[in-house]
Protein backbone atom coordinates (compact mmCIF):
# COMPACT_ATOMS: atom_id res chain seq x y z
CA UNK A 1 0.00 0.00 0.00
CA UNK A 2 1.70 3.25 -0.64
CA UNK A 3 1.59 6.53 1.38
CA UNK A 4 -0.87 7.92 -1.02
CA UNK A 5 -3.65 5.37 -0.98
CA UNK A 6 -3.20 5.49 2.75
CA UNK A 7 -3.42 9.03 3.25
CA UNK A 8 -6.89 8.52 1.39
CA UNK A 9 -8.16 5.49 3.29
CA UNK A 10 -7.33 7.89 6.44
CA UNK A 11 -9.49 10.63 4.98
CA UNK A 12 -12.29 8.38 3.81
CA UNK A 13 -12.32 7.05 7.48
CA UNK A 14 -12.83 10.87 8.80
CA UNK A 15 -15.36 11.57 6.61
CA UNK A 16 -17.42 8.06 7.34
CA UNK A 17 -16.59 8.89 11.22
CA UNK A 18 -16.78 12.09 11.53
CA UNK A 19 -18.57 14.62 9.01
CA UNK A 20 -21.31 12.30 7.79
CA UNK A 21 -22.67 11.95 11.34
CA UNK A 22 -22.05 15.78 12.29
CA UNK A 23 -23.52 16.56 9.27
CA UNK A 24 -26.16 14.46 10.01
CA UNK A 25 -27.26 15.61 13.37
CA UNK A 26 -26.86 19.49 12.54
CA UNK A 27 -29.24 18.69 10.00
CA UNK A 28 -32.00 16.82 12.55
CA UNK A 29 -31.32 20.30 14.62
CA UNK A 30 -32.07 22.59 11.77
CA UNK A 31 -35.14 20.35 11.01
CA UNK A 32 -36.22 20.10 14.46
CA UNK A 33 -35.77 24.07 14.55
CA UNK A 34 -37.75 24.91 11.39
CA UNK A 35 -40.41 22.70 12.89
CA UNK A 36 -40.35 24.40 16.45
CA UNK A 37 -40.14 27.72 14.28
CA UNK A 38 -39.11 29.99 17.68
CA UNK A 39 -35.80 31.13 18.09
CA UNK A 40 -36.59 31.26 21.41
CA UNK A 41 -37.45 28.01 22.38
CA UNK A 42 -35.11 26.25 19.75
CA UNK A 43 -32.48 28.40 17.57
CA UNK A 44 -30.89 26.79 14.22
CA UNK A 45 -27.08 26.06 13.82
CA UNK A 46 -26.85 29.14 11.49
CA UNK A 47 -28.66 31.23 14.10
CA UNK A 48 -26.45 29.65 16.96
CA UNK A 49 -23.24 29.79 14.93
CA UNK A 50 -23.78 33.08 14.01
CA UNK A 51 -24.34 34.09 17.68
CA UNK A 52 -21.00 32.65 18.59
CA UNK A 53 -19.03 34.12 16.18
CA UNK A 54 -20.00 37.23 17.67
CA UNK A 55 -19.14 36.17 20.91
CA UNK A 56 -15.74 35.31 20.10
CA UNK A 57 -15.35 38.86 19.06
CA UNK A 58 -15.52 40.37 22.59
CA UNK A 59 -12.81 40.24 25.05
CA UNK A 60 -15.19 38.83 27.41
CA UNK A 61 -15.81 35.77 25.51
CA UNK A 62 -12.22 34.79 25.52
CA UNK A 63 -11.55 35.85 28.90
CA UNK A 64 -14.91 33.88 30.74
CA UNK A 65 -13.17 30.89 28.42
CA UNK A 66 -10.08 30.54 29.86
CA UNK A 67 -10.84 31.38 33.46
CA UNK A 68 -13.79 29.11 33.33
CA UNK A 69 -10.64 26.44 31.67
CA UNK A 70 -8.40 27.38 34.53
CA UNK A 71 -11.09 26.84 37.32
CA UNK A 72 -12.09 23.54 35.97
CA UNK A 73 -9.03 21.94 35.06
CA UNK A 74 -7.35 23.02 38.38
CA UNK A 75 -9.74 21.25 40.08
CA UNK A 76 -9.80 17.85 37.85
CA UNK A 77 -6.17 18.34 38.60
CA UNK A 78 -6.38 18.35 42.26
CA UNK A 79 -9.15 16.18 42.52
CA UNK A 80 -7.43 13.45 40.28
CA UNK A 81 -3.94 13.96 42.41
CA UNK A 82 -5.63 13.61 45.52
CA UNK A 83 -7.84 10.83 44.40
CA UNK A 84 -5.12 8.88 43.06
CA UNK A 85 -3.23 9.66 46.12
CA UNK A 86 -6.20 8.55 48.48
CA UNK A 87 -6.07 5.15 46.45
CA UNK A 88 -2.77 4.68 47.28
CA UNK A 89 -3.28 4.83 51.04
CA UNK A 90 -6.31 2.57 50.92
CA UNK A 91 -4.26 -0.16 49.13
CA UNK A 92 -1.14 0.48 51.13
CA UNK A 93 -2.76 0.23 54.47
CA UNK A 94 -6.28 -1.73 55.33
CA UNK A 95 -7.10 0.47 58.19
CA UNK A 96 -6.80 3.76 55.56
CA UNK A 97 -9.48 1.65 53.13
CA UNK A 98 -11.19 1.19 56.33
CA UNK A 99 -11.68 5.34 56.58
CA UNK A 100 -11.41 6.45 53.30
CA UNK A 101 -13.56 4.20 51.12
CA UNK A 102 -16.81 5.06 53.28
CA UNK A 103 -15.92 8.95 52.72
CA UNK A 104 -15.71 8.63 48.85
CA UNK A 105 -18.52 6.62 49.08
CA UNK A 106 -20.40 9.26 50.57
CA UNK A 107 -19.06 12.22 48.19
CA UNK A 108 -19.68 9.96 45.34
CA UNK A 109 -23.65 9.63 46.00
CA UNK A 110 -23.87 13.51 47.36
CA UNK A 111 -25.85 15.25 45.13
CA UNK A 112 -23.84 18.23 43.16
CA UNK A 113 -26.37 21.18 43.93
CA UNK A 114 -25.35 20.20 47.65
CA UNK A 115 -21.80 20.02 47.60
CA UNK A 116 -22.61 23.71 45.37
CA UNK A 117 -24.42 25.45 47.91
CA UNK A 118 -22.07 24.06 51.00
CA UNK A 119 -19.00 25.19 49.52
CA UNK A 120 -20.23 28.21 48.64
CA UNK A 121 -21.01 28.66 52.42
CA UNK A 122 -17.67 28.06 52.93
CA UNK A 123 -15.37 29.05 50.65
CA UNK A 124 -14.40 32.38 48.18
CA UNK A 125 -17.05 32.74 44.99
CA UNK A 126 -14.24 31.96 42.64
CA UNK A 127 -12.72 28.83 44.06
CA UNK A 128 -16.38 27.05 44.53
CA UNK A 129 -16.00 25.93 40.75
CA UNK A 130 -12.63 24.36 41.43
CA UNK A 131 -13.44 22.91 44.54
CA UNK A 132 -16.51 21.02 43.50
CA UNK A 133 -15.01 19.86 40.15
CA UNK A 134 -12.01 18.29 42.43
CA UNK A 135 -15.15 16.34 44.66
CA UNK A 136 -16.86 15.14 41.34
CA UNK A 137 -13.39 14.05 39.98
CA UNK A 138 -12.18 12.26 43.18
CA UNK A 139 -14.33 9.47 43.47
CA UNK A 140 -14.11 8.52 40.09
CA UNK A 141 -10.09 8.39 40.07
CA UNK A 142 -10.04 7.00 43.46
CA UNK A 143 -11.89 3.61 42.52
CA UNK A 144 -10.15 3.54 39.10
CA UNK A 145 -6.82 3.46 40.74
CA UNK A 146 -7.43 1.01 43.68
CA UNK A 147 -9.15 -1.16 41.10
CA UNK A 148 -5.37 -0.89 38.65
CA UNK A 149 -3.33 -1.67 41.95
CA UNK A 150 -5.63 -4.23 42.18
CA UNK A 151 -5.02 -5.97 39.52
CA UNK A 152 -1.10 -5.61 39.73
CA UNK A 153 0.18 -9.14 38.42
CA UNK A 154 1.26 -10.94 41.95
CA UNK A 155 4.00 -12.63 40.31
CA UNK A 156 5.89 -9.53 39.39
CA UNK A 157 5.18 -8.07 42.89
CA UNK A 158 7.00 -11.29 44.22
CA UNK A 159 10.23 -11.31 41.16
CA UNK A 160 10.58 -7.69 42.86
CA UNK A 161 10.62 -8.67 46.27
CA UNK A 162 13.31 -10.83 45.15
CA UNK A 163 14.99 -9.24 43.23
CA UNK A 164 15.62 -6.65 46.53
CA UNK A 165 13.44 -3.76 44.74
CA UNK A 166 13.07 -0.71 47.33
CA UNK A 167 9.17 0.85 47.51
CA UNK A 168 9.80 3.42 45.32
CA UNK A 169 11.34 1.43 42.40
CA UNK A 170 8.35 -1.04 42.68
CA UNK A 171 6.23 1.87 42.59
CA UNK A 172 7.74 3.41 40.00
CA UNK A 173 8.17 0.28 37.78
CA UNK A 174 4.93 -1.78 38.84
CA UNK A 175 2.38 -0.50 40.08
CA UNK A 176 2.43 3.26 37.89
CA UNK A 177 2.77 1.00 34.77
CA UNK A 178 -0.25 -1.46 35.58
CA UNK A 179 -2.36 1.54 36.65
CA UNK A 180 -1.79 3.73 34.03
CA UNK A 181 -4.46 2.10 31.72
CA UNK A 182 -7.17 2.47 34.23
CA UNK A 183 -5.88 6.14 35.14
CA UNK A 184 -6.45 6.98 31.76
CA UNK A 185 -9.69 5.45 31.92
CA UNK A 186 -10.88 7.58 34.77
CA UNK A 187 -9.36 10.54 33.73
CA UNK A 188 -11.55 10.52 30.47
CA UNK A 189 -14.67 9.99 32.51
CA UNK A 190 -13.76 12.24 35.13
CA UNK A 191 -13.15 15.07 32.38
CA UNK A 192 -16.56 14.71 31.71
CA UNK A 193 -17.70 15.41 35.24
CA UNK A 194 -15.46 17.99 35.84
CA UNK A 195 -17.04 20.74 33.05
CA UNK A 196 -20.81 19.12 34.25
CA UNK A 197 -20.11 19.76 38.02
CA UNK A 198 -17.85 23.27 37.19
CA UNK A 199 -20.00 25.07 34.91
CA UNK A 200 -22.86 24.40 36.91
CA UNK A 201 -20.86 25.74 40.21
CA UNK A 202 -20.55 28.87 38.79
CA UNK A 203 -24.15 29.47 37.21
CA UNK A 204 -25.47 29.10 40.98
CA UNK A 205 -22.19 30.91 42.63
CA UNK A 206 -21.45 33.82 39.57
CA UNK A 207 -17.86 34.15 39.82
CA UNK A 208 -16.65 37.27 38.01
CA UNK A 209 -15.65 35.86 34.85
CA UNK A 210 -17.22 32.67 33.79
CA UNK A 211 -18.67 30.84 31.29
CA UNK A 212 -21.69 29.80 33.75
CA UNK A 213 -21.83 33.39 34.48
CA UNK A 214 -22.90 33.90 30.62
CA UNK A 215 -24.97 30.79 30.64
CA UNK A 216 -27.27 32.20 33.60
CA UNK A 217 -26.96 35.80 31.52
CA UNK A 218 -28.05 34.63 28.72
CA UNK A 219 -31.02 32.54 30.38
CA UNK A 220 -32.50 36.10 32.02
CA UNK A 221 -32.45 38.18 28.88
CA UNK A 222 -33.99 35.72 27.05
CA UNK A 223 -30.90 35.28 24.77
CA UNK A 224 -31.12 31.37 23.47
CA UNK A 225 -28.50 31.71 20.78
CA UNK A 226 -26.14 33.24 23.31
CA UNK A 227 -26.99 29.89 25.66
CA UNK A 228 -26.33 27.69 22.98
CA UNK A 229 -23.34 29.07 22.03
CA UNK A 230 -21.55 29.21 25.36
CA UNK A 231 -22.67 25.11 25.36
CA UNK A 232 -21.27 25.04 22.56
CA UNK A 233 -17.85 26.84 23.76
CA UNK A 234 -17.65 24.04 27.01
CA UNK A 235 -18.19 21.41 24.43
CA UNK A 236 -15.37 22.88 22.42
CA UNK A 237 -13.06 22.99 25.67
CA UNK A 238 -14.08 19.78 27.04
CA UNK A 239 -13.36 18.02 23.50
CA UNK A 240 -10.30 19.76 23.47
CA UNK A 241 -8.93 19.51 27.24
CA UNK A 242 -10.11 15.44 26.61
CA UNK A 243 -7.87 14.97 23.77
CA UNK A 244 -5.15 16.82 25.07
CA UNK A 245 -5.20 14.38 27.99
CA UNK A 246 -5.84 11.72 25.89
CA UNK A 247 -2.77 12.15 23.52
CA UNK A 248 -0.36 12.73 26.99
CA UNK A 249 -1.50 9.69 28.32
CA UNK A 250 -0.84 7.50 24.43
CA UNK A 251 2.14 9.05 24.48
CA UNK A 252 3.14 7.83 27.96
CA UNK A 253 1.86 4.80 27.63
CA UNK A 254 3.83 4.12 24.35
CA UNK A 255 6.85 5.54 25.96
CA UNK A 256 6.34 2.90 29.13
CA UNK A 257 4.75 0.48 26.25
CA UNK A 258 2.06 -0.34 28.76
CA UNK B 1 27.41 -26.71 53.73
CA UNK B 2 23.48 -25.88 52.17
CA UNK B 3 21.16 -27.43 54.06
CA UNK B 4 17.30 -27.75 54.87
CA UNK B 5 16.29 -29.80 57.57
CA UNK B 6 12.64 -31.39 57.92
CA UNK B 7 10.48 -28.77 55.98
CA UNK B 8 7.38 -29.49 55.39
CA UNK B 9 4.96 -27.95 52.75
CA UNK B 10 1.20 -28.61 52.67
CA UNK B 11 -1.40 -26.80 50.57
CA UNK B 12 -4.56 -27.32 51.03
CA UNK B 13 -5.33 -30.79 51.64
CA UNK B 14 -1.93 -31.60 49.38
CA UNK B 15 1.55 -32.65 51.18
CA UNK B 16 4.44 -31.67 48.69
CA UNK B 17 7.32 -31.39 51.24
CA UNK B 18 7.16 -33.95 54.20
CA UNK B 19 9.89 -33.57 56.60
CA UNK B 20 12.27 -33.21 53.41
CA UNK B 21 15.89 -32.72 54.04
CA UNK B 22 18.89 -32.11 51.60
CA UNK B 23 22.49 -31.16 51.98
CA UNK B 24 24.84 -29.98 49.53
CA UNK B 25 28.02 -27.89 49.30
CA UNK B 26 28.95 -24.66 48.83
CA UNK B 27 30.46 -24.99 45.87
CA UNK B 28 29.86 -26.15 42.34
CA UNK B 29 26.65 -26.75 40.73
CA UNK B 30 24.13 -28.80 42.23
CA UNK B 31 20.94 -29.87 39.95
CA UNK B 32 17.44 -31.39 41.20
CA UNK B 33 15.51 -33.68 38.52
CA UNK B 34 12.38 -35.18 38.95
CA UNK B 35 9.67 -35.79 36.92
CA UNK B 36 6.51 -32.09 37.12
CA UNK B 37 4.82 -31.44 40.27
CA UNK B 38 7.03 -33.94 42.18
CA UNK B 39 8.13 -30.49 44.36
CA UNK B 40 11.24 -29.21 43.35
CA UNK B 41 9.98 -25.62 42.84
CA UNK B 42 8.34 -25.59 45.99
CA UNK B 43 11.49 -26.31 47.63
CA UNK B 44 13.87 -23.49 45.99
CA UNK B 45 10.64 -21.79 46.76
CA UNK B 46 11.39 -22.38 50.33
CA UNK B 47 15.21 -21.98 49.93
CA UNK B 48 15.05 -18.38 48.81
CA UNK B 49 12.27 -17.55 51.35
CA UNK B 50 9.60 -17.03 49.04
CA UNK B 51 7.14 -19.94 50.98
CA UNK B 52 6.84 -20.21 54.93
CA UNK B 53 7.17 -24.09 55.63
CA UNK B 54 4.77 -25.51 58.21
CA UNK B 55 8.08 -27.17 59.44
CA UNK B 56 11.52 -27.06 59.31
CA UNK B 57 14.51 -24.83 58.61
CA UNK B 58 17.21 -24.09 55.96
CA UNK B 59 20.95 -23.04 56.72
CA UNK B 60 21.77 -20.42 53.84
CA UNK B 61 25.52 -18.85 53.12
CA UNK B 62 24.06 -15.13 52.59
CA UNK B 63 21.58 -13.77 50.28
CA UNK B 64 20.19 -15.55 47.53
CA UNK B 65 18.94 -14.76 43.98
CA UNK B 66 16.16 -16.63 42.17
CA UNK B 67 15.20 -17.28 39.02
CA UNK B 68 11.73 -17.97 38.60
CA UNK B 69 10.33 -20.43 36.46
CA UNK B 70 8.38 -17.76 34.52
CA UNK B 71 10.14 -14.95 33.02
CA UNK B 72 8.66 -12.62 35.19
CA UNK B 73 9.61 -9.83 32.71
CA UNK B 74 8.53 -5.86 32.60
CA UNK B 75 6.74 -5.12 29.68
CA UNK B 76 7.31 -2.12 29.66
CA UNK B 77 11.76 -2.33 30.31
CA UNK B 78 13.80 -2.68 27.68
CA UNK B 79 16.10 -5.55 28.20
CA UNK B 80 19.27 -3.46 29.17
CA UNK B 81 16.87 -1.92 31.90
CA UNK B 82 16.12 -5.04 32.96
CA UNK B 83 19.39 -5.37 34.57
CA UNK B 84 20.02 -2.20 35.61
CA UNK B 85 16.74 -2.33 37.33
CA UNK B 86 18.56 -4.64 39.99
CA UNK B 87 21.92 -3.31 39.85
CA UNK B 88 23.37 -0.68 42.45
CA UNK B 89 23.89 2.38 40.95
CA UNK B 90 27.85 1.56 41.47
CA UNK B 91 27.63 -1.52 38.83
CA UNK B 92 25.19 0.08 36.52
CA UNK B 93 28.28 -0.41 33.71
CA UNK B 94 27.62 -4.11 34.39
CA UNK B 95 24.80 -4.37 32.26
CA UNK B 96 26.75 -5.39 29.21
CA UNK B 97 28.97 -8.19 30.98
CA UNK B 98 25.27 -10.03 31.64
CA UNK B 99 24.06 -9.79 28.96
CA UNK B 100 27.21 -11.17 27.18
CA UNK B 101 26.90 -14.01 29.67
CA UNK B 102 23.40 -15.06 28.20
CA UNK B 103 24.30 -14.38 24.87
CA UNK B 104 22.11 -11.18 24.73
CA UNK B 105 24.44 -8.48 23.81
CA UNK B 106 23.56 -6.22 21.09
CA UNK B 107 19.19 -6.61 22.36
CA UNK B 108 19.84 -3.83 25.31
CA UNK B 109 17.24 -1.73 23.30
CA UNK B 110 14.30 -4.36 22.88
CA UNK B 111 10.90 -5.20 24.55
CA UNK B 112 9.92 -8.59 26.14
CA UNK B 113 7.41 -8.85 23.18
CA UNK B 114 10.42 -8.65 20.84
CA UNK B 115 12.24 -11.45 21.96
CA UNK B 116 11.96 -15.30 21.60
CA UNK B 117 10.81 -17.30 24.75
CA UNK B 118 14.31 -18.60 24.84
CA UNK B 119 15.33 -15.41 24.49
CA UNK B 120 13.02 -14.11 27.64
CA UNK B 121 14.27 -17.20 29.19
CA UNK B 122 18.04 -15.97 28.90
CA UNK B 123 16.87 -12.12 29.67
CA UNK B 124 15.36 -13.86 33.22
CA UNK B 125 18.48 -15.37 33.60
CA UNK B 126 20.79 -13.05 33.50
CA UNK B 127 18.57 -10.14 35.86
CA UNK B 128 18.79 -13.11 38.39
CA UNK B 129 22.65 -13.58 37.87
CA UNK B 130 22.82 -10.13 38.03
CA UNK B 131 20.88 -9.15 41.17
CA UNK B 132 23.71 -11.71 43.07
CA UNK B 133 24.24 -13.72 45.72
CA UNK B 134 25.67 -16.37 47.73
CA UNK B 135 23.52 -18.99 46.47
CA UNK B 136 22.25 -18.77 42.81
CA UNK B 137 18.48 -21.08 42.77
CA UNK B 138 17.66 -21.69 39.26
CA UNK B 139 14.22 -23.36 38.32
CA UNK B 140 14.57 -24.58 35.09
CA UNK B 141 17.22 -21.50 33.70
CA UNK B 142 17.08 -23.11 30.68
CA UNK B 143 13.78 -23.91 29.03
CA UNK B 144 13.57 -23.33 25.54
CA UNK B 145 16.63 -22.34 25.32
CA UNK B 146 18.79 -25.21 22.98
CA UNK B 147 21.61 -27.68 24.28
CA UNK B 148 24.66 -26.11 22.86
CA UNK B 149 23.87 -22.50 24.23
CA UNK B 150 22.68 -23.82 27.70
CA UNK B 151 26.37 -25.81 27.99
CA UNK B 152 28.29 -22.31 27.13
CA UNK B 153 25.81 -20.38 29.56
CA UNK B 154 26.37 -22.85 32.52
CA UNK B 155 30.03 -22.89 32.27
CA UNK B 156 29.92 -19.27 32.21
CA UNK B 157 28.04 -19.41 35.22
CA UNK B 158 30.27 -21.73 36.89
CA UNK B 159 33.28 -19.50 36.01
CA UNK B 160 31.15 -16.84 38.70
CA UNK B 161 32.32 -19.13 41.71
CA UNK B 162 28.66 -18.94 43.26
CA UNK B 163 26.90 -22.02 44.37
CA UNK B 164 24.25 -22.76 42.39
CA UNK B 165 20.89 -25.31 43.28
CA UNK B 166 19.13 -25.76 39.59
CA UNK B 167 16.47 -27.51 38.83
CA UNK B 168 16.16 -29.45 35.24
CA UNK B 169 14.89 -31.51 32.63
CA UNK B 170 17.15 -31.77 30.22
CA UNK B 171 19.56 -34.26 30.02
CA UNK B 172 22.17 -31.61 28.09
CA UNK B 173 22.37 -29.75 31.11
CA UNK B 174 21.94 -32.46 33.72
CA UNK B 175 25.02 -33.83 32.25
CA UNK B 176 26.94 -30.52 32.95
CA UNK B 177 26.62 -30.38 36.38
CA UNK B 178 28.82 -31.53 39.69
CA UNK B 179 25.86 -33.58 41.05
CA UNK B 180 22.90 -34.24 40.33
CA UNK B 181 19.86 -35.44 42.58
CA UNK B 182 17.52 -37.92 40.94
CA UNK B 183 14.00 -36.79 43.08
CA UNK B 184 10.49 -38.01 42.95
CA UNK B 185 6.98 -37.23 44.60
CA UNK B 186 5.06 -35.59 46.09
CA UNK B 187 5.89 -35.64 48.72
CA UNK B 188 9.00 -34.69 47.39
CA UNK B 189 12.25 -37.65 48.31
CA UNK B 190 15.18 -38.72 46.96
CA UNK B 191 15.39 -41.63 44.69
CA UNK B 192 16.41 -45.09 45.85
CA UNK B 193 16.90 -43.97 49.64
Amino acid sequence: MTPSTTSRNRIGARIRNVVIPLAFWLGVWQLAALWVGKQLLLPGPLAVAARLWELAGTAVFWRSALMSLGRIFGGFAAGAALGALLAALTCAQPWAGRLIAPAVKVIRATPVASFIVLVLLWAPTGRVPAVVSALMVLPVLWGNVCKGIGQTDPKLLEAAGAYRFSTGKKLRLIYVPCALPYVASGCATALGLAWKAGVAAEVLCQPALAIGKELYRAKITLDTPALFAWTAAVIALSFVLEYALGFLFRRWGKEARV
Amino acid sequence: MISVSDITVCFAEKTVLDGFSLAVPEQGITALSGPSGCGKTTLLRVVAGLQKPQAGTASLPGPVSLLFQEDRLLPWRTVGQHITDVLPKARRGEVGRWLELVELAGEQARYPAQLSGGMGRRLALARCLACGGALLLLDEPFAGVDAQRAGRILARIRALGTPVLLTSHQEAVLSRCDRVLALEGPPLRQKNR
